[in-house]
């Protein structure tokens, strides 16, 4: 798994919004291409300090303090620790950090890397400087144990300091494109992703007492996370790196991340004055603000023919009262992921890293389900749903031959108790979530709907002749729907029961999107739910 | 302009000697180790007599982290190289690394061939590289050659069978080797264990710990301002304050405010002595709270499903159980990680903390 430098680096620019620099370009390299030690640098145009600070606004202070714990340069340094919340900035500064520094440094994700042995193969190839054009997949060493990775490591920072060092006695490095010094850095990035694979909490420590294994003052460690260091508590003890600590924007600093590159300053600001506030409430996070804002920006500047112009205030007053009845519903929608895949690609690849996909169905919250599904599948669905949520006893009661049965609809009053009882009830249903079934009582839910569908469906068009052989081959594809279905989670596969030796299966969607789908087949799926 | 370029120069070098030297361990403790009582010494004499006087040793080193116990095995170790060049070969491993015996013989093997200018076979077996070694002890011991093996983080080698620490002591007792076994642990429950006070010689504990002292003392110096070129009392506070740092506080500080809303709500649920709660019994007291209070702070479920998503990833709050990966995020249930003090305080240093919230948390 060999990685460059500069395809990373244009990558990072597109997911960084409006606040990049504007002279990142993307270089392609050449198709038989030899990595030297000049890749260990940023290879780009060198970073002004003045630039570095007007592109990440509100970050100066965090800036200066990683600029002297690097510390001048060839001069040993503690490891650090930068943390803070998501999107706040600290991946791209420390990257533009070293831009700025022209100093060579390896960089890897724990995310991209997601087990120990991809983790070092990649810091190796980047160290080795081994791409072939014909096989860049392929590693250089197998490296699955740390302690052959210490090995490797050492011998790999040997070679590349030696060359560093014989190259810092020759020509200036600003003119040949050289990376400064004699020093290599290497930036871990995502650390909180190795807790999940860390079951037997060997790789945690072995990366925090790494600069004590390696004992080489030339190597310099940085470790970039989104949470605190305090939840990296080991029982071995560690020698703590220092922190660097990344707040969340002010409402100030947002405001000067968003005028960043906008056309109409003056009109973005007025908008701006408008929705920040409000949105600040719900969340402080960039990402999120920014697919929020593009959106309700378009809907902002409609009214007006002219989009260069800079508004006086009677337009401004108009443009407020245009804008404000979207706003309240804008504050309740998380992020608009429409089915245009290639507008939205660049929201949807923040829209997955900040949300997990644990709950794909709860994101679509419009009135149609927007994704496709075929009926049986959608028929699969609703008995999942019904499954989950009623208890079995009631199954007979609702699902007899003649269809559905008023018989759950009592006719006398509640009692006080028996309100109380429901309460309670309704408490223990929330609590426990959704109940699990097995697969006999699923399919013979499947059965009853679909065969009511039927009825109803040839009530309505007795006239057709062709819907006789429809039941027969919606129960052929139930098996492999399922299957899909659990693969989409819309359905989770549960351990077996001892007692009975079968799976089990839950539903993991929402009521919401349940109603949706019945809605989309005009099946009444109310009338079959308990307590409602 | 030259003479500012100048200083700034000079300032560089003397911040580069300050780091190096705070960050190399050997520098810091020579000078702490020449009295005849301290631990250097007394490593080193029971070292250099294991080698003049051809016999076995075994040494355990403990102290909490940052005590320079490794720093001050390494100065004994470059001072005996110094005194017998030939008579020393030093092997070193690491708990964290080399806790399974396969990986620590393998290992062993190859510093040994290393050292002799062997050819080192990676697919020799766990056999082969054990026999190797008692070759190698045996030919060392005819050559009245010490080979002393130094085992960091040894409480990794002493848990489970401890394999590899009796192959080696076997080893050192079949054949008529020179050898000195050193273990260096920051545990200090290995004190307690019965079977270590046979098999080891001499506890050597050393008691104070200088590694945050260091940490701090490079803070403040990295500080430093170049122009001016000298330390000042700012850059010490500066230092002091990164380290004193309430990671919870500042999390809360960063959260917004229908996350504060949350975390208030599950508060008021365990006040309330709910046993567990998850994100829907969170949902519900919200709704009782916009409904008594009339808050404007109402938002949908999905957008407050995302605010309990941040605050899991935060560590503000956790699931109670690992295991319960086939419910969704919505039903398993939670608790708060964070004491109502800590909470109560993260909402007063709130910036335009909503009085309501205040309100909730008196009661």
């Amino acid at each position: 798994m060999a990685t460059e430098e500069s395809p990373q680096v244009t990558r990072r620019a597109t997911r960084s919004y409006s606040a990049s620099n504007t002279a990142i370009e993307s270089t392609n390299p050449p198709e038989s291409y030899k990595p030297t030690i000049n890749d260990l640098g940023f290879r780009q145009q060198p970073l002004r300090l003045e630039d570095l600070f007007s592109s990440f606004p509100g970050r100066r202070s965090q800036i200066l303090e990683l600029l002297r714990l690097l510390g001048p340069l060839n001069s040993p340094m503690f490891p650090i620790l930068v943390y803070g919340g998501p999107s706040t900035g600290k991946t791209s500064v420390t990257l533009q950090v070293f831009r700025h520094l022209n100093r060579p440094f390896i960089y890897s994700s724990c995310i991209t890397c997601y087990s120990p042995r991809i983790l070092f193969e990649s810091i190796l190839n980047q160290l080795f400087h081994r791409k072939d054009s014909g096989h860049s997949y392929s590693s250089l060493k197998r490296c699955e144990r740390p302690s052959d990775f210490v090995n490797y490591l050492r011998e790999a920072l040997e070679n590349v300091i030696t060359n560093l060092k014989g190259n810092s006695g020759k020509v200036s490095s600003k003119m040949s494109g050289r990376p400064d010094g004699t020093m290599v850095y290497l930036v871990f990035d995502n650390l909180e992703c190795v807790r999940d694979w860390d079951k037997s909490s060997t790789i945690l420590p072995f990366l925090f007492n790494l600069n004590d294994i390696l004992k080489m003052p030339e190597v310099g460690l940085i470790f970039i996370s989104n949470t605190s260091p305090d939840t990296y508590y080991l029982n071995i003890g560690y020698a703590e790196p220092i922190p660097l600590y990344f707040p969340d924007y002010t409402e100030d600093d947002l405001r000067h991340i968003f005028m960043a590159n906008q056309t109409n300053s003056r009109l973005y600001a007025s908008f701006l004055d408008v929705v920040l506030r409000p949105f600040c409430r719900v969340t402080r996070q960039v990402d999120e603000l920014a697919a929020a804002f593009s959106s309700l920006f378009k809907k902002y500047s409609e009214p007006l023919s002219d989009k260069e112009v800079a508004p006086n205030e009677e337009m401004k007053r108009r443009l407020f009262s245009h804008i404000r009845p979207h706003i309240a519903s804008a504050l309740n929608e998380t992020f608009q992921v429409r089915s245009q895949p290639l507008l939205k690609a660049e929201t949807n690849q923040e829209t997955k890293k900040t949300n997990s996909s644990r709950m794909p169905g709860v994101r679509e919250d419009f009135d149609k389900i927007d994704f496709h599904m075929s009926t049986s599948a959608k028929y699969l669905l609703i008995s999942a749903f019904l499954a989950s949520r009623n208890p079995a006893t009631l199954d007979a009661s609702l699902f007899d031959s003649t269809g559905v049965s008023d018989s759950h609809k009592r006719k006398r009053k509640a009692s006080e108790k028996s309100m109380d009882q429901k309460e309670m009830a309704e408490q223990e249903l929330l609590m426990k979530g959704p109940g699990t079934f097995p697969l006999e009582r699923l399919l013979a839910i499947f059965q009853c709907i679909t065969s009511l569908a039927e009825d109803s469906l040839d009530e309505e068009e007795s006239h057709e002749l062709t819907v006789e052989g429809g039941s027969r081959g919606l129960m052929s594809d139930v098996l492999l729907q399922l299957s899909s279905l659990c693969n989409a989670n819309f359905i989770i596969k549960g351990g077996s029961c001892p007692l009975e030796g079968s799976t089990r299966y839950r539903t993991a969607v929402s009521e919401d999107l349940a109603l949706k789908v019945a809605r989309s087949l005009k099946f009444p799926l109310s009338k079959y739910l308990y307590r409602r | 302009m030259g003479r500012e370029k100048e200083k700034e120069k000079l300032s560089e070098k003397a911040l580069n000697l300050l780091r190096s030297r705070l960050s190399d361990p050997n520098f810091i403790f020579r000078p702490l180790s020449d009295s005849p009582d301290s631990n250097y010494s007394k490593l080193k004499f029971i070292i250099s007599t294991s080698v003049t006087e051809a016999c076995n040793n075994s040494i355990l080193l403990l102290g909490p982290r940052g005590s320079g116990k490794v720093a001050v095995l390494e100065l004994v170790l470059s001072d005996l190289l110094q005194q017998y060049p030939e008579a020393i070969s030093v092997i070193r491993l690491n708990g964290l690394l080399h806790s399974d015996d396969n990986c620590a013989l393998k290992e062993i093997a190859r510093q040994l061939c290393m050292e002799h200018q062997l050819l080192f076979s990676k697919v020799a077996s766990f056999d082969d590289n054990s026999q190797f070694m008692i070759a190698m002890l045996r030919e060392c011991g005819l050559a009245h050659k010490t080979i002393i093996f130094v085992l960091d983080e040894f409480d990794f080698f002493a848990q489970g069978k401890q394999r590899l620490l009796y192959s080696l002591l076997d080893a050192m007792q079949s054949v008529n080797s020179q050898a000195v076994v050193i273990g260096v642990s920051c545990r200090l429950k290995l004190l307690s264990d019965e079977r270590f006070k046979e098999l080891i010689d001499t506890y050597l504990s050393f008691n104070f710990t200088i590694g945050h002292l260091v940490r701090f003392l490079f803070q403040a110096v990295s500080y430093m301002d170049l122009s001016a070129g000298f330390l000042s009392l700012g850059n010490f506070k500066t230092a002091l304050s990164s380290n004193q740092r309430q990671p919870k506080l500042e999390c809360i500080r960063d959260c917004s405010v229908l996350e504060l809303y949350m975390m208030v709500c599950m508060k008021r649920l365990e006040v309330k002595e709910q046993a567990s709660y998850n994100f829907y019994s969170v949902m519900t007291e919200y709704k009782s709270i916009h409904d008594s209070f009339q808050t404007s702070d109402y938002y949908a479920a999905n957008v407050c499903l995302r605010a309990f998503e941040h605050l899991l990833q935060c560590q503000l709050i956790s699931f109670i159980d690992n295991k319960g990966h086939n419910q969704s995020v919505e039903f398993r249930p939670v608790k708060l990680l964070i004491s109502s003090a800590e909470l109560h305080q993260g909402l007063k240093s709130y910036q335009q903390c909503p009085a309501i919230l205040l309100k909730l948390m008196d009661r």
